[in-house]
């Protein structure tokens, strides 16, 4: 588990790292393309077409190619494996001529061939064929001979034995000589269009390298690792599906489901990660991203193609955040079976922790994929801003010094979910920092640290009890309760200091109409240790700062048009 | 395979032959394979036997002495050096023998059902039947809600039966089994003894059955067998005279079973200490 998420890590470590050097100018830009640069060439790439023919040119040579090598070496490699006399004739020959790299024989293919399509196919049919030949023979050679004596002493003829018992029992082998040969192929066709092509994967990466056009060679590596990865996988495939009984292997009861069973049963699973990723909680992401983009439309910067971007890419990560918190909270013991808080599903086993975290992987990933491209429009600083959420949110609870544990939540809610998510939105849109922008998000960071903190006040008794030192457990249930109406009453009194320089417009005011709500929630938690009523309060936060965020929301939306 | 030696046997007619023809005839059978340092071992060295139709035949002894080189001998897999086999092959129609293999001996890559139409289908069996004859004996070995299933994930013992399925569904004239029940567990082995001995006494096949149980060869066979140390000749030949159907605990109580499997024993023991002897050797 720990391993799984180390495997994540580093690969995201080793682009943060190269993303910064590249920033800090330590690598030279001319040599070493950013990240978030070779992101945003590829998009450009997929925008006009290039990338798609491309990789479509290559693919096809890769799979016709690969047919004309794997199927001949196939039928060649099982008579090998059945017959010595074929085997004692052909070994020879193909152990003389498997070693020599196949990209070697370009030239000769070339001369005999040409330049066209069919020497490039060739090529690669030749890499993959020995390959497969090779190992189908291997393959067949390792048949245990009880099975060609079952099968004759069941009436099997000659060429039945073959199809039932040479093949299939070969068929394992056969498969990793073509997932071989398959990554042969990659290269070589990688390789072949560095010369006389005009066009593929191969083709893009050796001429923009000509030009010291750096972005699309990287663009091109990038394409052509994905590529071979994804090759891979659609073999892992069809290995599951043409070789069942393996993966049939480790498991002792067969059930049958019927597809309605499994689509009712899909209906479930999504229904399970939907309560899962908490999508109650996206407001405290949603509303200061909204807002973000309400101001710098408000201060005449919006691209709708960005903002969208970033909302989606937000709330990637909150749902993220919200799935690791889950899964090291289980881990921590924190959150017990009858615990309020979280979502409950690995409690109530409806999904694994191993689920839990592959889900926060798959969401993180997306946020940064997101993320890349947002740095490779919007440059350096929302690159910086990223990193420090990243670590903000890593050290929030997976750190053996979680800030959560150590009574920095708030504060960390605050900074985090108020002016950087708002200032970020800002940035991306405008491509300035503005002063302004950081004083108006204050608000809502006030009622974001509130929301955290009504929920320590609840479990002010469960996280002393483990050892969980959240502020509120620290200061005690009578100073909690105090802090709690300063951070209500911070929001309102930065609203008014915001309006009052000018800075939102006076529109915003409507959001002192949640002022009563306030009062009465601050009135309520001071007055009981209910935790019953301590968790309404809690709800009733959150939907405070939902509301109080709108209505805000509302009022530069108001103040763009009626000016 | 010499099938039709029996019938030619002169100025018979084909329905008198068959009554007073054995259905295996094995006369002054040699086997011979190469050895490891370049000369001969002789696995079976001039052995005579005759198998009436019908009749459940045990053949018990040491280790390595060439029970199943001569089972494979008689399921025609191997040719014999020197000697003559014969096999009375009466209906064209079935398959003349079906072997159950020593150890696990099903396809990985077929399913359990698949596995038992195994013969069924190389026969070009009409689809319909074989359906139905896989069903039964899928049923009579208690594995027909692992029809689906791969023998990677059944135990061994299933794997066991399935082999046992995929034999009877053949409906050989005989069936020659290799230490069927050898890797199943003492409960698993009773149970699909006693199925074998309820099948066999509706089918009445001729069966010749390779153990190392003397038990299991009194409990099942008409006949017991014994073979000595290698090169394998027949040391003993007994007819088993317990009434059927035969129950293994009654059975083991009777002081004939019990005088039996003694003398039998005794015999025994003598011959799986020449066959480690030989073995001594053989590594010296």
């Amino acid at each position: 588990m720990r391993n799984r998420l180390l495997s994540f890590l580093s690969p995201v470590a080793l682009l943060v790292a190269w993303e910064a050097l590249v920033r800090l100018k330590i690598l030279d830009i001319r040599f070493f393309a950013a990240p978030s640069q070779v992101l945003g060439r590829l998009v450009a790439m997929a925008a006009s077409g290039m990338l798609m023919d491309d990789v479509s040119i290559s693919l096809q040579r890769i799979f016709l190619g690969f047919l004309l090598g794997a199927l001949p070496a196939i039928a060649l490699g099982m008579l090998m494996g059945l017959s010595s006399p074929v085997r004692a004739l052909l070994a020879p020959i193909a152990a003389a001529i498997y070693p020599i790299p196949k990209i070697a024989i370009l030239p000769m293919i070339i001369i005999l061939f040409g330049l066209g399509e069919t020497s490039k196919i060739l090529t690669v049919a030749l890499s993959v064929f020995f390959l497969v030949l090779l190992n189908t023979a291997a393959g067949v050679l390792a048949i245990d001979p009880k099975y060609f004596d079952i099968a004759r002493n069941n009436g099997a003829s000659r060429w039945q034995i073959y199809w039932t018992v040479a093949f299939p029992a070969a068929l394992p082998s056969i498969m990793t000589g073509c997932q071989l040969g398959m990554g042969f192929a990659l290269t070589v066709i990688v390789g072949t269009e560095f010369l006389g092509a005009d066009r593929g994967i191969g083709y893009r990466i050796w001429t923009s390298y000509q030009v010291y056009d750096i972005e699309t060679t990287y663009a091109g590596l990038v394409v052509t690792a994905v590529i071979g990865w994804l090759l891979t996988i659609l073999l892992q495939e069809i290995e599951h599906w043409i070789i069942p009984w393996r993966a049939a292997g480790q498991v002792r009861t067969s059930s049958v489901h019927t597809s309605s069973q499994e689509q009712s049963s899909m209906k479930r699973y999504a229904g399970i990660w939907l309560k899962a990723v908490r999508p109650f909680s996206f407001t405290a992401s949603v509303i200061p991203v909204v807002l973000g983009g309400a101001a710098a439309a408000y201060y005449g910067f919006f691209n709708p193609w960005l903002f969208l971007l970033t909302l989606v890419g937000s709330v990637a990560i909150h749902a993220g955040t919200n799935l690791a918190n889950d899964y090291y909270d289980h881990m921590k013991g924190a959150d017990g079976p009858d615990s309020l808080g979280p979502s409950k599903v690995i409690q109530q086993g409806e999904l694994s922790p191993r689920a839990v975290l592959g889900g926060a992987i798959l969401a993180f990933a997306l946020g940064a994929a997101i993320g890349l491209y947002l740095v490779s429009v919007a440059g350096s600083f929302i690159f910086w801003l990223g990193v420090f959420s990243i670590l903000a949110g890593f050290f929030y609870t997976a750190s053996p010094a979680a800030l959560a544990y150590i009574g920095l939540g708030e504060i960390t809610v605050f900074i985090f979910m108020g002016p950087v998510i708002v200032l970020g939105t800002y940035y991306v849109q405008a491509q300035q920092v503005s002063w302004p922008v950081v004083l108006l998000s204050l608000p809502i960071g006030f009622l974001v640290a509130a929301i955290l903190h009504a929920n320590n006040l609840r479990d002010i008794e469960g996280d002393r009890a483990i050892g969980k030192r959240t502020l509120a457990s620290i200061l005690g249930r009578h100073s909690a309760v105090i802090e709690y109406a300063i951070l209500l009453g911070g929001c309102y009194l930065f609203l008014a200091l915001i309006i009052a320089l000018g800075i939102a417009p006076l529109w915003t005011i409507i959001a002192f109409l949640t002022l009563p709500t306030a009062i009465s929630l601050a009135r309520r938690a001071a007055s009981t240790v209910d935790t019953k009523i301590l968790n309404g309060v809690l709800r009733r936060t959150a939907q405070l700062h939902t509301n109080f965020g709108l209505l805000m929301i509302a009022g530069f939306v108001i103040g763009l048009f009626v000016k | 395979m010499g099938c039709d030696w029996a019938n030619e046997m002169i100025g018979m007619a084909p329905a008198a032959a068959q009554a007073a023809s054995p259905k295996i005839a094995v006369q002054h059978l040699e086997f011979a394979y190469p050895g490891a340092r370049g000369g001969t071992i002789m696995a079976l060295a001039g052995l005579n036997l005759a198998v009436p139709d019908g009749q459940f035949c045990c053949i018990v002894g040491p280790s390595g002495c060439g029970k199943s080189t001569l089972l494979r001998l008689l399921a025609g897999l191997e040719q014999p050096t020197r000697g003559n086999i014969a096999v009375r092959h009466d209906n064209p129609a079935l398959p003349v023998n079906s072997m159950v293999f020593q150890g696990d001996s099903t396809f990985p890559w077929l399913t359990v059902r698949e596995n038992v139409a195994y013969g069924l289908a190389q026969r070009h069996v009409p689809a319909a039947l074989r359906v139905a004859r896989v069903a039964t004996f899928l049923d009579m070995v208690g594995l027909r809600s692992f029809s689906d299933a791969y023998p990677g994930q059944l135990s061994g013992g299933m794997r066991q039966r399935v082999s046992l399925a995929r034999a009877l569904a053949n409906d050989p004239e005989i069936l020659l089994m290799d230490e069927p029940f050898a890797s199943l567990d003492e409960q698993n082995r009773l149970l699909l003894q006693l199925e074998l001995l309820r099948i066999w006494e509706t089918e009445r096949k001729t069966v010749v059955f390779v153990t190392h149980s003397i038990d299991e060869a009194l409990l099942l066979g008409d006949r017991v067998l014994l073979m000595s140390a290698r090169p394998g000749r027949l040391l003993l030949d007994e007819l088993v005279a317990f009434p059927r159907p035969r129950d293994p605990y009654t059975l083991k109580r009777e002081a004939a079973f019990g005088d039996m499997a003694y003398r039998i024993w005794e015999l025994l023991r003598r011959e799986v200490n020449r066959a480690r002897d030989i073995e001594m050797q053989g590594v010296a």
